[in-house]
């Protein structure tokens, strides 16, 4: 077995807005294991992007990490911070929100780094690629030469303010060294561009889609970190691209035994790429174990419908079975203290109006669900009745909830009642 | 397959979608030609009555623009589409109008095609008041029906767009377009920006809805398991031409056409058993349609290219060969940088006799990864000696004349078979190649 390199414990992330107080991520525990792929997955909206940004520390207002620990293996790094924050140091483990932000931010790039959805607009259409690469390792030359702080040298010639000045009228690879820019080149090629030499000049509107996600990995790669955080790095491409960027991520983990948290809402590249799988619903982990325990010996019912929903591509043509309703709202007002999935479930119960604890699942060690199917049987007799919700929590839940995405999780009320005739008939 | 007649309701013939660049009268003025970008070239297939066609391919295959075209929302290039018996682009006043009640679209961003300033009423309501159709009371009723057909509450009819989620605003998409009772419906990439589980219950919707209005659907998706789900036939698209058509569990479980194979391939499966399948990916990009390869479209990434009859070599040295070939004649190398730190620099641009050895061996190097037999190796090596005097098309034409390929030469058709491959290694033009599985 080994041995832990993340551990998030009892992690909040909310969003202040007008329409109140957004709980996006509530009490979140994830383990992840040094050179393993975790993958989370959920619909938009579940709280999987907002979960790996407070990994990252990348919340913004009104958004905040309100509550929990983040804490990272790192023996030496626990030992080059433990004089100045003891109270963050356990052993090997340092727990990252204990840190100040100068601290977490020399640890982006060299221990974390991210990869993005959409390639197209994370880069600076007005830099080659090859700057951007550049600058992204100088970025890490000048962490590694004063750890544990990366605001940047103006002392020596190369970064003099007159230096910046002329390259802005110049052409600004002025402002790049020479080793950096060969060092991009090299990561250029690691992720299997073509002549990265010709490639490294080129601007980002002269890459194709799935050459520019490359291109990101690349970036991201530059400082060498421990974990790598792909967030829905396929979603944009077609799927040959698609497999050809998951080929590559699959490699050069094996190459450099970093760990990736991959993020992702589609369930075949979660089957294509993890080793263990997180489900998310309504800003929680519902479920989670090994890619087996959740694809096949999958306990919790949003689990089975998210699995139901998917069309197959090999088997015959069957009716699918989706899950009914919408994704829930997550202002906090307007959730109640119960299962969130009860109202959408096809199985919820009386016990499902309090909200259920994490249950270890028999038959496996690392199995573990967030609902009452997990100790005891379905009962008839014990059904929640139909119009339970629709008259108790849905009526206040009108406004949008979504911190990304404003618009997308809008429900009126009452939308539920017609969408179950026509999708869960068959359930 | 037709109820009222052997005759499909929607016949596309030849169809064709040109979009010019460098058009504008300051271009004319200054001689520049204008440049076809080719989207839709030359593609043909029938839709039955009551049938779901898929219209399957990449992104910027030009599936998305034949579904305009043939409804006429764009005004195509060359081709013929007849719908129901009539010449689509022959219609004119109460015709075309009657043509547009019969046809109708739902578009692929229900964030996009929804007027945000208008109520779903209004929305559902607008096509009866554009062709008149029923008094308010009737129009009022109808709308009603509408909303709750495709899942909705009536009391939702005042609020606006915003209000809703994704799924439901396709849904009031779906309802606008069910408005005017039509036979035909052009359904672009519906569900992409949905969820799966929401997917799902769109999904189901439509399938009910051609059951209860005996539709006919033509749905554009880039996603194959929608595909595989929901139609009957499916037609797949590469760089504006149909590769391949047939009964979907055919084209599925039996793909001929090698980037059909390819595409099955690349998609991840959500089970288990993902991890340890054996995948093959598609190299390369996407060629660009303003200057698309000739012959065969796909053979710039087949792996399956057809290499000349007495030609006595691996697949995949061959499919290195013409990469390689590929990128001569585009001259999509650049000779400056091979080698180090310029070892090979002259003034004019060609390299000094005494380097080209070295520089043959660079170029080799960087540019191919299997080893060659002796004699490919001599042809090579000639054609990088031009390249190293700059000659350009020398170097192509040597690797020309030995190795061009039937895909090349001749662009396949898709024959007239149950199940129509347009690819050299099956149907008609297979009988004066090789055999096909001399070389697999």
């Amino acid at each position: 077995m080994t041995e832990d390199i993340l551990r998030v414990h009892d992690l909040s992330t909310r969003y202040f807005t007008q329409d109140g107080q957004v709980n996006a991520v509530s009490n979140l525990d994830l383990r992840i294991e040094r050179g393993e792929v975790f993958g989370i997955v959920g619909e938009s909206g579940s709280g999987k992007s907002v979960t790996a940004r407070s990994i990252m520390d990348l919340i913004e207002p009104p958004g905040e990490i309100t509550g929990g620990e983040i804490k990272y293996r790192n023996g030496e790094f626990a030992e080059t911070v433990a004089d100045e924050h003891p109270n963050a140091v356990n052993g090997e483990f340092v727990n990252l929100l204990e840190l100040p932000p100068n601290v977490r931010q020399s640890l982006r790039g060299t221990s974390f780094s991210m990869i993005f959805q959409d390639p197209e607009s994370s880069f600076n259409p007005t830099l080659t690629v090859g700057e951007q690469l550049a600058e992204a390792v100088e970025v890490q030359r000048r962490a590694s030469a004063r750890p544990r702080s990366t605001r940047a040298r103006t002392q020596s010639e190369e970064y003099s303010l007159g230096n910046f000045l002329l390259s802005t009228v110049l052409p600004s690879q002025k402002y790049i060294t020479e080793e950096s820019r060969e060092r991009a080149i090299e990561l250029l090629e690691l992720v299997g561009i073509p002549d990265p030499v010709e490639r490294a000049d080129e601007y980002p509107h002269e890459y194709s889609g799935g050459m520019l996600q490359r291109a990101m990995i690349a970036q991201a790669l530059a400082g060498e970190p421990d974990v790598l955080v792909a967030d829905e790095p396929t979603t944009a491409l077609d799927v040959t691209i698609q497999a050809q960027v998951l080929d590559l991520l699959d490699e050069l983990q094996e190459e450099t035994g970093m760990t990736i948290l991959l993020i992702t809402h589609n369930l075949g590249v979660i089957a294509r790429m993890c080793d263990r799988v997180g489900v998310m619903y309504a800003g929680e982990i519902v479920e989670r174990g090994s890619l087996e325990d959740v694809f096949d010996e999958q306990v919790h019912p949003y689990t089975q419908g998210l699995l139901g929903s998917v069309p197959d591509l090999e088997g015959a043509t069957r009716r699918l079975q989706p899950i009914p309703g919408n994704v829930p709202s997550l202002l906090d007002h307007e959730m109640d203290d119960r299962c969130y999935f009860a109202d959408r479930c096809p199985k919820a119960m009386e016990d499902c109006l309090e909200h259920p604890p994490e249950f270890e699942v028999p038959g496996s060690d690392d199995h573990e669900v967030r609902c009452v199917l997990a100790e005891m049987e379905y009962a008839e007799s014990r059904a929640v009745p139909d119009d339970h919700f629709s008259e108790t929590s849905r009526t206040a839940a009108d406004k949008h909830a979504d911190p990304d995405r404003t618009e997308d999780d809008v429900q009126p009320q009452r939308a539920e009642q017609p969408v179950d005739d026509s999708g869960g008939d068959r359930l | 397959m037709s109820r009222r007649s052997g005759r499909p309701l929607v016949q596309v013939e030849d169809l064709q979608k040109y979009f010019w660049e460098n058009d504008s009268i300051l271009d004319r003025l200054f001689g520049d030609d204008p440049v076809p970008v080719r989207a839709v070239d030359g593609v043909s297939f029938d839709i039955h009555e009551g049938e779901t066609l898929g219209l399957v391919g990449e992104s910027g295959c030009g599936k998305s623009t034949t579904g305009e075209t043939l409804l006429r929302l764009q005004e195509p290039t060359d081709g013929h589409v007849t719908f129901d018996g009539h010449e689509v682009y022959d219609l004119g006043g109460d015709e075309l109008t009657a043509f547009r009640r019969e046809a109708q679209v739902v578009f692929q961003d229900p964030f996009s095609s929804l007027d945000p300033r208008m109520t779903i009423g209004e929305t559902i309501r607008q096509p009866l008041e554009v062709h008149d159709i029923g008094t308010d009371d009737e129009r009022r009723e109808r709308v009603r029906d509408l909303v709750e057909r495709v899942g909705l509450s009536p009391d939702q009819l005042d609020r606006y767009p915003h209000e809703f989620s994704g799924g439901q605003r396709q849904r009031i998409g779906i309802a606008r377009a069910l408005a005017l009772e039509p036979e035909f419906i052009v359904l672009d990439e519906p569900t992409s920006a949905l969820d799966v589980s929401v997917q799902a219950q769109v999904l189901n919707l439509l399938d009910d809805l051609q059951d209860e209005f005996n539709l006919t659907y033509l749905l554009i998706s880039h996603d194959l398991s929608v595909i595989r789900h929901v139609c009957d036939r499916v037609a797949v698209m590469y760089l504006g031409e149909i590769v391949e058509i047939g009964l979907v569990d055919e084209l599925f479980e039996n793909p001929d056409h090698p980037y059909t194979q390819a595409l099955l391939e690349s998609v991840p499966r959500a089970s288990t058993d993902e991890r340890d399948r054996d995948r093959e990916t598609l190299a390369g990009d996407v060629p660009s349609p303003r200057d698309p390869p000739s012959g065969c479209r796909f053979r710039t990434r087949c792996p399956m290219v057809i290499p000349p009859e007495d030609l006595e070599l691996e697949q995949e040295t061959y499919r290195e060969l013409m990469s390689l070939r590929e990128r001569i004649e585009r001259r999509d190398i650049s000779l400056e940088s091979v080698g180090d730190d310029g070892q090979f620099d002259a003034d004019d641009g060609s390299v000094p006799d005494e380097d080209v050895p070295a520089f043959i061996a660079a170029v080799k190097e960087r540019l191919l990864d299997v080893p060659l037999p002796p004699r490919h190796d001599a042809i090579v090596e000639e054609a990088l000696a031009e390249l190293a005097a700059e000659n350009w098309e020398a170097a192509a034409e040597r690797l020309r004349t030995e190795y061009e390929s039937v895909c090349e030469r001749e662009s396949p058709d898709l024959g007239e078979q149950a199940h129509p491959v347009a690819c050299h290694l099956h149907g008609t033009a297979s009988e004066r190649t090789a055999e096909p599985d001399s070389w697999t």
